[in-house]
């Protein structure tokens, strides 16, 4: 896994021109193959900042590059086969008649030859597992299936950079479970993720590392480890920690003695050391 | 870290609200039913929380309750369903309005007027109720969701929490006696969901307002809800108090519905060869009973 | 934000003395303007009565908001200048007034155009002093005061509300298009922009009217009114005289039309008429260009 940063913003302000700041200072790397989760509630900047990664919004202030190359000469045309942008609501991009119709949009406005099209759409639909469905007609499908087809129409493109607004949000748990399955596949194939989400369970699970924002700014930026104990930023972001880690944060101060967990599987670990330790 | 009001120990009052018979429900051009054969009792001041997978017919449920199945969607429908006495099937959804409160999914898409005002006038101008009382009614509904003072603002620049809990008090305004909600926070951030569940649990414990919510949230639910309802195929599979659904994991998980992670992580250890006398649902719960295992010494 | 071109159709809150008026007066004149402008050709007529329209907007205090929506409208009007002046809407002959490269310019053309124009504006003055300065409840409830029926009220109410709406959303579809490489010109942008934004169109109003429903709308009985519209004398004069004015002029303006049918004169210098005509159409060219590029971000 390459360690190079494929995406850097350095002093990074947006004002829309109504004037409103929507964020500022921004000083963010990220490393190639990362997955980064960003936090906040609606209104902190979020969606501002990622829509820069793929050129929607070009910076008022300081510089946004690309693997090196400054987005604000960049069309977004360019960008988008850098940088995949999966939209919170995948009926904002689904208008075609089929399933395949849909992976192909993307590959085809690439401009890439049928051959290279087909390929692309092939593996498409084995990653995200569509086979079944691939000439159904989107709108016909659930809410959480529609989600997988458009996560899967960005994929198709092949970009190294995904961002994924919202991915779990809406769904039920199987919804869930399916986004997280595909989120550690991109994560083994070494794809750069943004994840801009609520879900602290999701971000507990797959984040490498944790920004979170809060009126127009970064106030955080850590591990999800480091970012569950740090009850100040939680506090000032209105966020919660996933049940499982508020449950072994309380009993590390009275008994565990051990550091926090951030999952489920993770927890039942850490009890099973601890009662262990005590028949030892 | 909960800000959330405690749980309520009073016990509801036994009048049944809601009776369903036998509802069975199958939409115009499906192959399957969307509901089975559902028979369910709700009593008045009940806090009914509704869980299933994607599909399972959870929001023709919901919908069931205040008329829109059958009569704002094209299938057939055998069975019957009575609110407060009064038979859905022989009644319009407009006349069932003063006694089940509907709030779905979107927020956005429930509300279409200039002000917040006039948003929470629509009902009650539907109904006739004189102009003082319409202003003392909207007062009070906004003063319990939290929105007083914004009576002049656009909804649409409300956040998404706040436009949930103007739809929750533009139903509160007609005085329902029954408040349903299908899946009332899933479009929106944390904060906008701890506001509309901590709206719902203060009708439910200070007003004895019944609720019946369709949810994904469990964590919050296992905090809430007197009953669990779980669906699966639009038939209900199971019944009862949060303790006694969200221990049965495997049953949940064989359907897609997970259960409080703190329940999770009490069956993995059950799994394990471990012993609790109860499985925990709430991180409360969860703390006594973890707190007093690990210092338990073991032989 | 880039991309957003907004048609400022909105009402604007005020304590002028139109704010004040009762909304049935000011439908009246609105509606009394635009028969009266399509009465007649008479550029005199329309300049007077657009002026007219123009004093009573700054009296109301809505200019600023008049200008935005002007800056649309102007160059559309600017328009029918340029294809009237090339193709004129009136019965041959028509008289040549000269040559701009290849198309000639017609006296009648150039009248046809400059009246249609103005006949634009006067009526848009009105109209906008109606919707700029009147609440869409208050309008909605006074129409159901003298019969309309409510739910006709309410559909054109919530559409007006949709609008802004319907604008946001096509833009947001237009930014998840473009990030999978849509090109944003060309016919092939069209169909990923629009069935997203019908799609999504008609899952709101589905959802709006069960949401509506489950308040009672299309209850059968007595209605009442939250906002309090009460007519006084000063607005039964006022409509009183907007309906005798319409009535009056009208005839007036039909009764002397043949006097008042001036394209036989040359009313303007046939240089400056050229002008004009090249002026209004590259007004037009340059508004469509700078829209363009601002729908493109």
């Amino acid at each position: 896994m390459s360690m190079s940063n494929i995406i850097e913003c350095i002093n990074l302000s947006h004002v829309y021109p109504e004037g409103f700041t929507a964020i500022k200072g921004i000083n963010l790397k990220v490393k190639e193959g990362e997955v980064v989760a960003i936090l906040g509630q609606n209104g902190s900047g979020k969606t501002t900042l990622v829509k820069h990664f793929n050129g929607l919004l070009k910076p008022t202030n300081g510089t946004v590059s690309i693997r090196g190359n400054d987005t604000a000469k960049q069309t977004v045309f360019n960008l988008s086969s850098h940088a995949g942008y999966v939209f919170q609501n995948p009926n904002h991009q689904l208008f075609a008649t089929s399933v395949l119709a849909e992976l192909e949009f993307g590959p085809k406005n690439q401009g890439l030859a049928n051959d290279e099209i087909e390929a692309r759409v092939e593996e498409a639909t084995d990653f995200f597992e569509l086979n079944t469905i691939i000439n159904e007609h989107p709108l016909r499908l659930s809410f959480p299936l529609r989600k997988i087809v458009a996560m899967a129409s960005i994929y198709a493109m092949q970009p190294s950079i995904f961002i994924l607004d919202e991915p779990t949000t809406a769904q039920d748990h199987g919804g869930s479970e399916k986004v997280r399955k595909f989120l550690r596949k991109l994560q083994d194939d070494g794809k750069t993720v943004i994840l801009v989400t609520h879900d602290m369970p999701l971000v507990a699970e797959v984040a490498d590392r944790v920004i979170a924002m809060w009126s127009s700014e970064i106030i955080s930026a850590a591990n999800p480890r480091e970012f569950f104990l740090d009850l100040n930023t939680l506090d000032k972001t209105k966020l919660q920690q996933p049940q499982a880690t508020a449950l072994s944060h309380r009993l590390q101060k009275r008994v565990l003695n051990e550091g926090i967990t951030l999952t489920v599987q993770e927890t039942i670990k850490a009890f099973e050391k601890v009662v262990n330790q005590k028949i030892n | 870290m909960s800000r959330l009001p405690s749980r309520k120990v009073t016990p509801p009052m036994t009048k049944e609200i809601i009776r369903i018979e036998n509802l069975t429900y199958q939409y115009a051009h499906t192959d399957k039913p969307a509901l089975v054969d559902i028979n369910l009792s709700i009593k008045k001041g009940e806090y009914i929380a509704i869980i299933g997978p994607c599909g399972a017919g959870k929001t023709s449920l919901a919908l069931s309750l205040n008329g829109i199945v059958p009569h704002m969607t094209v299938g057939e429908m055998r069975g019957k369903v009575f609110v407060d006495g009064i038979d859905t099937t022989q009644t319009q959804v407009r006349d069932l309005a003063h006694i089940v409160g509907m709030v779905f999914d979107n927020p956005e898409y429930q509300l279409s007027q200039s002000t917040v005002l006039s948003e929470m006038a629509i009902g009650l101008e539907n109904i006739g109720i004189p102009r003082d009382e319409m202003l003392k009614r909207i007062a009070e509904a906004l003063e319990i969701v939290g929105l007083s003072g914004l009576e002049e603002r656009s909804p649409m620049a409300l956040s998404g929490g706040q436009q949930q809990r103007l739809a929750i008090a533009a139903a509160l305004s007609m005085y329902p006696k029954v408040l349903v909600l299908d899946e009332p926070t899933s479009n929106l951030d944390p904060m906008g969901k701890e506001e509309v569940f901590a709206v719902a649990a203060r009708l439910n414990q200070e007003k004895q307002m019944t609720i019946v919510i369709v949810e994904h949230e469990v964590e919050v639910i296992a905090s809430y809800a007197d009953r669990v309802i779980v669906l699966d195929k639009g038939q209900i599979v199971n019944s009862g108090n949060v303790n006694d659904i969200f221990s049965e994991i495997d049953s949940l998980d064989s359907i897609g519905v997970r259960p409080p992670q703190v329940t999770a992580i009490a069956s993995g250890l059950e799994k394990k060869g471990y012993h609790f006398k109860n499985l925990p649902v709430t991180l409360d719960g969860a703390e006594a009973t973890f707190s007093d295992w690990l210092k338990q010494d073991k032989a | 934000m880039a991309g957003e071109v907004i048609i400022p159709v909105a009402y604007v809150s005020g304590t002028s003395w139109f704010h004040k008026l009762h909304p049935i007066p000011k439908l009246i004149w609105a509606i009394g303007a635009l028969v009266l402008a399509f009465s007649t050709r008479n550029p005199l007529f329309l300049s007077c009565f657009f002026l007219f329209g123009f004093l009573l907007i700054i009296l109301a205090g809505i200019l600023k908001n008049y200008f935005k929506l002007l800056l649309i409208l102007l160059p559309i009007s600017l328009s029918f200048i340029v294809l009237q002046s090339l193709a004129p809407a009136f019965p041959r002959p028509w008289i040549s007034i000269g040559e701009l490269g290849p198309f000639t310019l017609y006296q009648e053309g150039i009248y046809s155009g400059i009246s249609l124009f103005l006949r634009c504006l006067a009526a848009v003055n009105f109209a906008s002093l109606m919707i700029l300065t009147t609440h869409p409840s208050d309008l909605f409830t006074a129409l159901h005061r003298i019969g309309m029926p409510h739910h006709a009220n309410f559909m054109v109410s919530t559409s007006l509300q949709l609008i802004p709406i319907v604008q946001r959303e096509f833009i947001i579809i237009m930014s998840a298009q473009r990030s999978r490489g849509m090109k944003a010109t060309g016919f092939s942008s069209a169909i990923p922009c629009i069935v997203p934004v019908f799609a999504g169109t008609i899952e709101r109003i589905q959802q709006l009217s069960l949401s509506l429903a489950s308040r009672a709308f299309g209850s059968k009985g007595l209605k009442t009114n939250i906002r309090e519209i009460e007519a006084s004398l000063k607005d039964y004069v006022a409509g009183i005289i907007g309906l005798g004015f319409t009535i009056a002029g009208t005839w007036y303006l039909i009764y002397y039309r043949v006097q008042l049918d001036w394209s036989e004169e040359a009313l303007l210098p046939n240089w400056f008429s050229k002008v004009l005509v090249v002026g209004s159409a590259l007004i037009f060219i340059g508004t469509i260009l700078h829209f363009w590029r601002k729908a493109k971000g």
